[in-house]
């Protein structure tokens, strides 16, 4: 009855095998269409709501040829990793690649995985999108390799409900004008956090991260300095004493130490009553409720405390391994052009970055935020947005150094900024340096 | 040993051999038999062999050679650094959180699944009414694709709308912080793992089980053993082969685990604070978010060696589990004690 080791090996070296199989070789082959008598089928990787599906309907129609295969990640966070690991592999990546603005850097670095969309006349579109959105899309070397979707001005997403609960004004021009309207500044926003948490007894946001990436992304230099190598965190007194502010918001109770995504039901429980919302945000707060509804309570108000700034946004990319180039650039530029920025922005919310998407979706309103017209609004956020330049690590610092650091002070395991603020240096250093 | 398919068979009946020294001239159709007799059993495991070769040994072989190098995962190959890739993972305190993890994860998996999946063999290996649908029943999770589990178990673990926090807020007990504390998160990514594996390891169980001879378990019966001292002095001993390949193969699985931890939360690679960060979440953070693909292969072989030596001492526990095995033991009479004395002779 005694087992011989050979039997033991075989078996050991038999699940070792199946583990290969089963964890080795994920989903592979995407753009393997073939052009079987010009019918072509391209594939496209899109993240979180980007609102881009709103077209593909159409293009398919206009384009009986072309079949679109479509696969959308749930976060920025996967689509990067997983388009960083097929780059490595140098196979697998789809015909078009979505691309987000905090690690279009990264990707610039081995920016001959995708094609030059200069050959495939994207020069010619070259004045319809905004002059910073189309140099971002653009290599040290002059290839462009982005075609630009949205951009992300930022207004602020509240509960118009809850704020009349709490006695504060609701209506959405009075809440601007509370904030501070133009001249809005984040100490005044944590005042009237803690006007509403003293009104209402509850936490005025989720997690204190979206406030921190939105401040950061108003300074103008972030993470890096200018030259988009340099680090730009360490000595930085701007940003540890809005670090610090935020902190001590948590200290007092203004968030209700939360996850930063997916919160959902505390939505529905009214645990929260702002969320800071660059326009693909909104697609994501709709999204906690079911398709049409109305009643929600949300809003959106014309005001961003410390001035306006972009918060991300995205970009389409056709990758080198493409075997149909040529469709793919087209399909993306199509995607890319004003009419379907357009289109994306009224199913999700992501703002135009063109100029004439933008006056097409003037007259939008959003019937879930109350009817608010958000095409005005977001045109009025945007006004003087210039985006920031990023790092290579820059989606990295903002996920791994400052997220845990938030949500260890968020679940009051930190309660002193100071030391805040030294653990998210060690991190930095442990990460980056 | 009883007869096995592996071992040569007494009496070949081709090619007939002659028992004296002299070598006849074969002909073609003799030494043609001759190649096929001896070389045909290698041709027929060869696919296997082939196979593991290139899926196993040559990324092993590759990724050692990658562990060797400054290698950036998109820009590719950079200089020779010789074990300094090595030198930094194991001076790195994310790794030695992440060995802790896994650790912490695995004796939380496997012991509780062990106890749980033997006594479970243990009741189906009674007779009872239905038996292929309660068989079939305990192997259902493991049909579940481990990401619906642990997008599932994420749900019901979740600290603020899951099942579980509405239940403990129903008996007025304090939430419990799974996705952010270090223990309670083991414990859930425990029980996903225990969910999936117990029913299947107490399948392998209970056939080994199966295989013990009725009348041993009918003359102890007879010697007044009763069912708890049978199942203690005979099954247990009689499975053991069966439960050593079982821990086994669930230290190899468990030192490798992967899918729920990563899906447990997630945007995070292992929690938000690195709470349950296994050391393969760890390889993946270096791989992936942080492109470092030669500290990534190092913490890869890394791996590799702790499996080998997880390997080495099961086998040393084994070894010594078979020699207290030779004692005499004084119950069972007949054929088990043959039996046993049989397998501690060899």
């Amino acid at each position: 009855m005694k087992p011989s080791r050979r039997k033991i090996a075989a078996s050991v070296a038999g699940v070792a095998t199946l583990a290969l199989i089963a964890t080795g070789c994920a989903a592979s082959g995407s753009s393997n269409g073939g052009e079987d008598g010009g019918k072509v089928t391209l594939s496209i990787t899109t993240f979180g709501t980007m609102g881009v599906d709103a077209n593909y309907e159409k293009y398919m129609e206009e384009n009986p040829n072309v079949t679109i295969e479509a696969t959308n990640l749930e976060g920025g966070g996967a689509a990067r990793d997983d388009a960083y690991a097929k780059i490595a592999a140098g196979t697998g990546l789809s015909d078009i690649v979505a691309i987000e603005e905090g690690w279009l850097g990264t990707i610039a670095e081995v920016s001959d995985s995708f094609v030059d969309l200069r050959d495939y006349g994207i020069d010619d579109e070259k004045d319809s999108w905004l002059d910073w959105k189309f140099k971002q899309g653009t290599d040290a070397d002059g290839r462009v390799i982005g075609a630009g979707l949205d951009i992300g001005p930022q207004g602020l997403c509240y509960r118009g409900d809850l704020f009349e609960a709490a006695g504060l004004p609701s209506e959405r021009t009075a809440v601007a004008e509370y904030f501070g309207g133009e001249d809005a500044t984040w100490d005044r926003f944590f005042e009237v956090g803690q006007e509403y948490k003293d009104k209402s007894g509850k936490a005025f946001y989720h997690s204190p991260r979206f406030f921190w990436n939105s401040f950061v992304n108003q300074q103008e230099e972030g993470y890096y300095k200018k030259d988009g190598e340099t680090l730009n965190i360490e000595g930085n007194d701007v940003l540890k004493d809005q670090f610090v502010k935020i902190v001590d918001a948590e200290k007092a109770g203004l968030g209700a130490g939360l996850p930063g995504w997916d919160v959902g039901p505390e939505a529905k429980e009214g645990k929260y009553a702002v969320y800071m919302c660059p326009s693909w945000m909104l697609g994501i707060v709709q999204g906690y409720y079911d398709e049409g509804t109305t009643d929600s309570g949300w809003d959106f108000a014309d005001v961003l405390p410390g001035g306006s700034a972009n918060w991300g946004g995205a970009f389409l990319g056709v990758s080198e391994s493409s075997e149909h180039k040529e469709e793919a650039a087209k399909l993306a530029l199509w995607l890319a052009a004003p009419e379907q920025q357009a289109a994306s922005f009224e199913l999700a919310g992501p703002y135009p970055s063109t100029v004439e998407g933008q006056k097409l979706v003037a007259d939008t309103k959003s019937a879930f935020f109350n009817d608010a017209p958000i095409g005005e609004i977001f045109a009025a956020r945007s006004e003087g947005v210039i985006a920031q330049v990023k790092g290579p690590e820059d989606s990295n610092i903002q996920d791994n150094v400052f997220g845990p650091v938030f949500d260890r002070v968020s679940q009051g395991e930190i309660t002193d900024g100071e030391t805040a603020w030294k653990e998210a240096l060690k991190l930095l250093d442990q990460i980056v340096g | 040993m009883t007869s096995s398919t592996l071992t040569k068979p007494s009496h070949p009946s081709t090619p007939p051999r002659s028992p004296k020294p002299a070598k006849p001239d074969l002909t073609f159709k003799q030494k043609l038999a001759r190649f096929d007799y001896r070389v045909s059993p290698y041709l027929y495991i060869a696919p296997f062999f082939i196979l593991f070769a290139l899926i196993g040994i040559f990324p092993i072989a590759y990724t050692l050679n990658v562990s060797l190098y400054d290698w950036h995962l998109l820009k590719g190959q950079g200089d020779f650094v010789g074990l300094n890739n090595y030198v930094e993972v194991l001076s790195d305190p994310f790794f030695w959180n992440a060995f802790r993890n896994t650790i912490s994860i695995f004796l939380l998996s496997a012991i509780p699944q062990l106890i749980i999946a033997t006594g479970l063999a243990a009741l189906l290996d009674q007779a009872l009414r239905g038996k292929t649908f309660w068989r079939m029943s305990i192997l259902l999770p493991y049909i579940v694709a481990p990401v619906a589990v642990a997008v599932i178990f994420a749900q019901i673990f979740n600290q603020y709308h899951g099942p579980v926090a509405g239940l403990l807020e129903a008996f007025g007990l304090e939430p419990i912080r799974w996705a952010f504390d270090v223990l309670p998160s083991h414990f859930a990514i425990a029980s996903m793992v225990n969910w999936r594996w117990t029913g299947y390891n107490a399948l392998i169980l209970l056939a080994a089980m199966q295989a013990i001879p009725r009348d041993v378990y009918e003359s102890a019966a007879l010697d007044g053993a009763n069912k708890i001292r049978r199942f203690w002095s005979i099954t247990v001993p009689m499975i053991r082969p069966t439960l050593i390949f079982v821990v086994i193969t669930s230290t190899i699985g468990g030192l490798q685990i992967f899918t729920e931890p990563k899906l447990f939360d997630g945007r995070t690679n292992g929690g938000s604070d690195r709470q349950f960060q296994t050391i393969v979440l760890y390889l993946y953070e270096l791989a992936f978010p942080r492109r470092d693909f030669g500290r990534a292969s190092a913490t890869a072989w890394i791996l590799f060696l702790i499996i080998i030596l997880a390997g080495l001492i099961n086998f040393a526990i084994t070894r010594a589990i078979r020699t207290a095995d030779a004692k005499p033991v004084p119950i069972a009479s007949g054929p088990a004690a043959a039996q046993r004395a049989k397998g501690a002779a060899s």
